[in-house]
């Protein structure tokens, strides 16, 4: 030894080929973290609510379903019991926590819906956060798809092409339209508008909906 | 999934028993590879001994490396890995008295503490410098306090500040201080030795 410091390159050398291979492959494994984290662009997302391209209605998805739209996946987010005792057809159970990781198919458009609207709404933004172009979730949920699409309600003076329309999509899906009074009050187009939730004791519902349509006109 | 005590794997009482244990190892291997000598430290600003820059740099890409690849395999997760907040211009000026120190003293607070624990006076005079600054700070905050919370950018990282992934960033680094090892190993050659070359293992 010449008074430097004791020396072993045959380990320096394989120490720093293995931070070459281990960086190297690094530059290729992208980000550490896999799956679980979204990156969301927020201005972007907000864009998308403002201009209502985050949602679609009940008629809109059952015509995708009847149509066999291409690439048409339809996720349930309830609980597996609500899910068995009823769901839209063709519609695949997924649990918030499976949405954050599943497998993702570029090609899907992925719709989301839930009892009323708000666990598919925050499923939405999961799939988006997650880099999902076509997603979009049932904004009135399963209420909104039992009254538009199982037992819409028309009015006598509903015109005729749009009462077959509708009838002939609800017959598709083994419902049953009905044809109400037009002093029940029927709103613009003829048919009667959705309630958020169909259950209300009937001499009451007319009154709620009158509240909700109002509410609606001040606040969206 | 570490980190292990961020999920609760145990308290507090343990964390610190840890810290400890690790203190010591990390003071210990400091000192077996010779920084707890100011000439040796040094000798990094006249380029003959650029031991710092290696020991460094090996720290980083081990602990980098080590942390990429363990969150890669969903062992660790890394967003609770604590990350200093950046602010900007008072860490600026915080580098700058930190090398004048270090350059004057030949010593840094780390391998100060190794330096005292040797025996050795300066390690002691630099120990009392660093706690006097320490307090002079901490007397003089209210004053300071305006410009030290000045141009924060949080817990800031690289992959966020080049906007690059994280396995990217990585690679670069790695290159960067394999780089810096070829050269500084040429650097050390090239420069004529001074006198106490050779002084590696002598107290």
């Amino acid at each position: 030894m010449t008074g430097s410091p004791r020396r072993s390159p045959r380990i320096e050398r394989a120490l720093a080929l293995a931070a070459i291979v281990a960086g190297g492959l690094a530059v290729v494994a992208g980000t550490p973290t896999r799956g679980a984290r979204g990156n969301v662009d927020v201005d972007r997302l907000a864009r998308i609510v403002e201009q209502e391209e985050d949602h679609v209605t009940a008629v809109e998805l059952a015509r995708w379903i009847r149509d066999d739209k291409a690439g048409l996946r339809v996720l349930d987010v309830r609980s597996d019991s609500e899910y068995a005792e009823l769901h839209i057809p063709g519609a695949v159970r997924m649990a918030l926590g499976e949405i954050a990781r599943m497998p993702l198919d570029s090609t899907a458009t992925y719709v989301l819906y839930s009892e009323g609207g708000t666990h598919a709404a925050q499923a939405w933004f999961l799939l988006k956060a997650r880099g999902v172009q076509r997603a979009f979730f049932l904004r009135g949920g399963l209420y909104e798809w039992l009254e538009q699409v199982m037992s819409p309600r028309v009015t006598a003076n509903t015109p005729q092409v749009t009462r077959d329309s509708i009838r002939a999509l609800t017959i598709w899906f083994g419902g049953k339209m009905q044809v109400v009074d037009s002093t029940t009050g029927g709103g613009p187009g003829g048919t009667v508008p959705s309630v958020l939730d169909g259950r209300l004791p009937a001499p009451h519902a007319a009154d709620t909906r009158t509240e909700i349509r109002k509410i609606r006109r001040r606040a969206c | 999934m570490a980190p292990l005590f961020e999920f609760g794997r145990f308290g507090d009482g343990t964390s610190l028993v840890i810290a400890v244990l690790l203190g010591i190892a990390f003071g210990w291997f400091l000192e077996r590879g010779g920084m707890g000598n100011a000439r040796k430290l040094a000798g990094q600003f006249y380029f003959t001994d650029l031991s710092v820059l290696k020991l460094m740099f090996s720290a980083i890409l081990t602990a980098m490396l080590g942390l990429f690849w363990l969150s890669w395999a969903g062992l660790l997760d890394l967003s609770r890995v604590y990350v200093p907040e950046t602010f900007v211009a008072p860490q600026l000026v915080g580098g700058l008295v930190f090398g004048v120190g270090f350059a004057t003293g030949g010593l840094c607070p780390g391998t100060s503490c190794v330096a005292a624990a040797t025996g050795r006076r300066d390690g002691f005079a630099l120990i009392a410098g660093m706690l006097t600054g320490v307090f002079v700070f901490g007397e003089a905050f209210p004053a300071l306090a305006s410009f030290a919370d000045s141009t924060a950018r949080g817990a800031w990282t690289l992959p966020q500040a080049l906007g690059l992934s994280y396995g990217t960033v990585v690679g670069i680094i790695v290159a960067v201080a394999l780089g810096a090892f070829a050269g500084a190993e040429r650097l050390e050659r090239r420069v004529e030795r001074p006198a106490h070359a050779g002084l590696n293992g002598a107290v």
